[in-house]
């Protein structure tokens, strides 16, 4: 907090030697770093970038930046670090606003002391930033029955290379005013604009909070149990089928290869049928439901797991949710993997030498309905493999946004799909 | 409907010349430009009316896809329509050119209960998705009040909304794919579709709700959820709106999400039980309808604490429906309250504004001294749980200059829902009725982006002009009304009008 609130921003500061190893970005260090203080100072600060141009890596928390491709440049780091207030909280109408640079837990402590959260729970919190969660469109494990950061976020101000600070959405909860821009900048990488402050819906905390371990020999029904719940009306709010290796890495052991962990929150009675229903399906496909004593942070470990560091990859299919056995059937022995088949995700964790095959098979196997994308890799590794595969239909409408809003390509440039 | 003002910006030259060449696309009998049978087209659900100089009904994507491409070639305004009940005027053709209509793309492609989703054209009536989807257990969730003749189609155009968005959202967060025919001619295919996401920016959810100023929609892909098991309907008598409004903001602190929570103002409950004796209390100030859903003991134990939660905070009476039968009776008068108020009146003027919930006693309260200081009667009939106001002018519009006045009233109910941090639309759209208005919302830098998005789609600014963005003081080409005309139609009593 070196530079007063107001006062004009430098087209970048100088960046220290440490400043430089700890926001570099691919193994690429930046020559300058700015924190502005707001939105209306951080578009001030693109306009300078703009000008020059400089180009322009965002930081929020850093959680995600091993996802995308390395940066063609990097000029400035961008960082969102002294934007962190609430700027506006009314428990009763289950919203709020808050800047970009607000660290998820801290957001959450500010909800939790009013019986309430934001039900989205990517890695990391601790040091993970909304606008970082917005940017990188993180979803963690709860995603099949809350949906993921586009059914939260009912409201944007962003920062654009033309200086502006340009709103979208509201702070009500139904709004179908102007266009949906929240929607164009979730998961855009800071690509089209830089995410200054975010409105969002939140919820009450659920009363209840159950989870249920059933243990199975092969992974096909253990995935099919979670299918058929996911296509019930009790449906967990997270279902997880981990390998014997990931459930070790969450803390857990176990003597069988597989394990389905269900997670079921809500109202009391609610929750307590619903974990019935679970043991039911459980027990019908064949899996062995055992009262083990769950440590804590299971869940907490089985979100930070799609979040390695070190020389891990972590490959990350997405896929109609009927091809999910499909696709769990095919992942090579290994690899350790956790699979939500009620969202049709599937996470991977590979070693460097063995990701680039694997990356192939798969996405051929996921097939022209789903994706597989390289969502962690170091630096090394990223530069041998293709990170997002081909681009999509609707590319050069992609492009062609990008070019509207970002002329020069400032912002993040060659991070994104296609190289935008 | 009165007829529409006779306007043709085309030469007829031109006009023909495009005839002839839509015709080779669709076939003879599904483009025309006779002016009677262009009349069906000229209007939607909002007062506003203007004729097109083509009418043209495609059978597939590819049909579509070629009508596009050849507006944009000809540079001539493309309006789609669809069920046309649209209350912002969104499909009313207000710069001529051709009004592309999808009933003959009404048919449910896929319903794939694996996968949990289905797959539509946007022809297809909201409720006759939910119809369908019924025997293999699921629904659609999204349910404008108008679900029954309303499109899903039209429904991604404004980003409809309904009673139950309360728990499970609006249109865009059950939509997860696109066919769309772009100004280029160019099909194509976005969103993850069957996936639960795509690479690459989130088109889908910046075309639902874009009232087809981008692109025209082909083709939707659609979230399907398992029917509940019970749902529990109670309804909470009050004195007054003002005490109504405190009972739900209690409601939503304890905890409970109700899937409804819908509001009716005295006068509403007199016009509702003059038309359909839905049985709620004529001396009451307000009536609260309250829904919640769940497996059976869950829903009633809610539906009890719920209840006790209403009389704690001020209820004179708390029923709770006791069989399916009772539950549609109370829904049966919410449903049908638009319809009601020709009871009341020859016309009125419905607004869609939107003031956090714990504004609504202080709006409230300002809308009544609006009726006061005019007095022009104004009811109240609205999604109290998120928010979203439906004021109901009454008037008469064939007094001279009622209807005006009524605009102006709108426009400053509109103005106060702004100021107390809501938003002048929350599922109608801003069509054309609300352009100017969208300033009370929008700064110009706000705007400014949103045109560049535009025109990434729709260069040449062809796709539904004239609505959504201010015209700077300007009135759409075609909006030309002769001296006296009576701009508002009549919505008579008995219609089937649904917000």
């Amino acid at each position: 907090m070196g530079v007063k609130a107001g006062a004009t921003v430098l087209p970048g500061h100088q960046i220290t030697v440490a400043d430089q190893h700890r926001l570099s970005v691919d193994d690429l260090l930046p020559s300058k770093i700015m924190h502005p203080g707001d939105a209306e100072d951080a578009a001030r600060g693109l306009r300078l970038c703009d000008l020059t141009p400089a180009s322009v890596v965002v930081w929020g928390g850093g959680t995600q930046l091993r996802l995308g491709s390395p940066p063609r440049r990097y000029d400035i780091a961008f960082s969102t670090e002294r934007m962190t207030r609430l700027l506006e909280y009314e428990p009763a109408d289950l919203t709020c606003r808050v800047e970009a640079g607000m660290r998820l837990s801290d957001l959450q402590a500010a909800l939790g002391a009013q019986g309430q959260r934001l039900p989205l729970d990517p890695p990391h919190p601790e040091r993970a930033t909304v606008g970082g969660m917005v940017a990188a469109n993180t979803n963690g494990l709860g995603r099949a029955r809350y949906g993921t950061v586009r059914d939260w976020v009912i409201g944007i101000a962003v920062a654009y290379p033309s200086g502006k600070v340009a709103r979208a959405g509201g702070k009500v909860v139904k709004n179908v005013a102007g266009y949906d821009l929240m929607k164009l900048h979730i998961g855009a990488l800071g690509t089209l604009g830089v995410v200054a402050e975010v409105n969002l819906k939140v919820q009450a905390i659920p009363e209840g909070d159950a989870t249920v371990l059933g243990h199975f020999e092969a992974a096909a029904p253990a995935v099919a149990a979670g299918l058929q719940l996911a296509r019930s009306y009790l449906a967990p709010s997270a279902a997880i089928v981990l390998d014997r290796r990931a459930l070790w890495e969450c803390g857990l052991t176990a003597d069988w290869r597989w394990t389905l962990a269900l997670r079921f929150e809500g109202y009391a009675r609610e929750v307590e049928a619903a974990r019935d229903q679970g043991v039911g399906v459980i027990r019908d496909a064949g899996g062995r439901v055992e009262a083990a004593d769950l440590p804590p942070a299971f869940w907490d470990e089985a979100r930070e797991w799609s979040a390695p560091d070190g020389d891990v990859v972590l490959l990350r299919a997405i896929a109609p949710i009927a091809s999910i056995p499909m696709l769990a059937d095919a992942v090579p022995p290994e690899a350790s993997v956790i699979i939500q088949p009620a969202a049709g995700v599937v996470d991977l964790r590979v070693a460097p030498s063995s990701a680039a095959p694997t990356l192939q098979r798969m996405r051929s196997l996921a097939g022209d309905e789903g994706q597989v994308v390289v969502a962690s890799a170091p630096p090394s590794v990223k530069l041998s493999l293709d990170v997002w595969g081909p681009p999509p239909p609707g590319f050069p409408i992609m492009r062609a946004l990008k070019q509207a809003l970002d002329p020069n390509g400032i912002l993040n440039p060659g991070r994104f799909v296609g190289g935008t | 409907m009165g007829a529409g003002v006779p306007f043709s910006q085309m030469d007829s030259g031109d006009r023909d010349r495009l005839l002839a060449r839509l015709r080779e696309v669709v076939g003879e009998r599904y483009a025309f430009a006779d002016p009677y049978e262009m009349r069906l087209y000229q209007y939607d659900a909002s007062p506003e009316t203007a004729l097109p100089d083509i009418v043209v009904i495609p059978a597939t994507s590819e049909e579509v896809a070629r009508v596009v491409k050849i507006c944009a070639e000809s540079r001539v305004p493309l309006t789609p329509r669809s069920g046309a009940s649209s209350l912002a005027g969104g499909t009313v053709p207000v710069e001529g050119g051709v009004v592309i209509t999808f009933a003959r793309m009404d048919r449910i492609i896929e319903i794939d209960t694996e996968n949990l989703r289905a797959v539509v054209q946007p022809g297809v009536v909201n409720l006759a998705l939910s119809q369908a989807l019924r025997p293999h257990g699921y629904y659609y969730a999204p349910d404008p009040s108008s679900q029954g003749a309303c499109t899903i189609g039209g429904n991604v155009a404004t980003n409809a909304g309904g009673p139950h968005t309360l728990i499970y959202g609006v249109t865009v967060n059950h939509v997860t794919g696109l066919e769309v025919a772009l100004p280029s001619g160019e099909l194509v295919r976005v969103g993850g579709c069957k996936s639960a996401e795509a690479i690459g920016y989130d088109l889908t959810g910046l075309l639902v709700g874009s009232e087809g100023t981008m692109a025209v929609v082909t083709q939707i892909w659609v979230k399907i959820q398992p029917l509940p098991p019970v749902q529990k309907t109670l309804m909470a008598v009050y004195p007054d709106v003002a005490t109504a409004s405190n009972a739900v903001s209690a409601i939503v602190r304890t905890g409970i999400l109700p899937a409804a929570i819908e509001m009716m103002d005295k006068l509403s409950i007199q016009a509702i039980e003059a038309a359909s004796h839905a049985g709620y209390p004529l001396d009451a100030g307000a009536v609260l309808l309250l829904e919640v859903d769940g497996i059976p003991a869950v829903a009633q134990e809610l539906g009890e604490r719920m209840a006790k939660v209403c009389r704690d905070n001020g209820a004179t009476e708390v029923r709770i429906a006791r069989n399916e039968q009772e539950r549609q009776a109370l829904w049966k008068g919410r449903k049908g309250a638009f319809s009601a108020m020709g009871r009341l009146s020859s016309d009125f003027y419905v607004m869609d504004g939107v003031v956090p919930r714990t504004k609504l006693p202080e709006t409230l309260a300002k809308i009544d001294a609006i009726s006061e200081r005019t007095g022009f009667k104004i009811c109240n009939v609205f999604h109290a749980g998120d928010g979203n106001l439906h004021p109901l002018v009454l008037f008469d519009a064939f007094q001279p200059g009622q209807y005006e006045a009524v605009l102006r009233i709108g426009d400053e109910i509109l103005k106060l829902c702004a100021q107390a941090g809501g938003s002048v639309t929350g599922e109608h759209g801003i069509g054309l009725e609300k352009r100017e208005n969208i300033r009370y919302v929008f700064s110009d830098d706000d705007l400014e982006v949103m045109d560049r998005v535009r025109r990434v789609f729709d260069p040449h600014l062809l796709m539904n002009p004239g609505k959504v963005f201010p015209g700077n003081g300007l009135q759409p080409s075609a909006l030309r009304y002769p001296p006296g005309y009576p701009r508002r139609q009549a919505v008579a009593g008995g219609e089937d009008l649904w917000v």
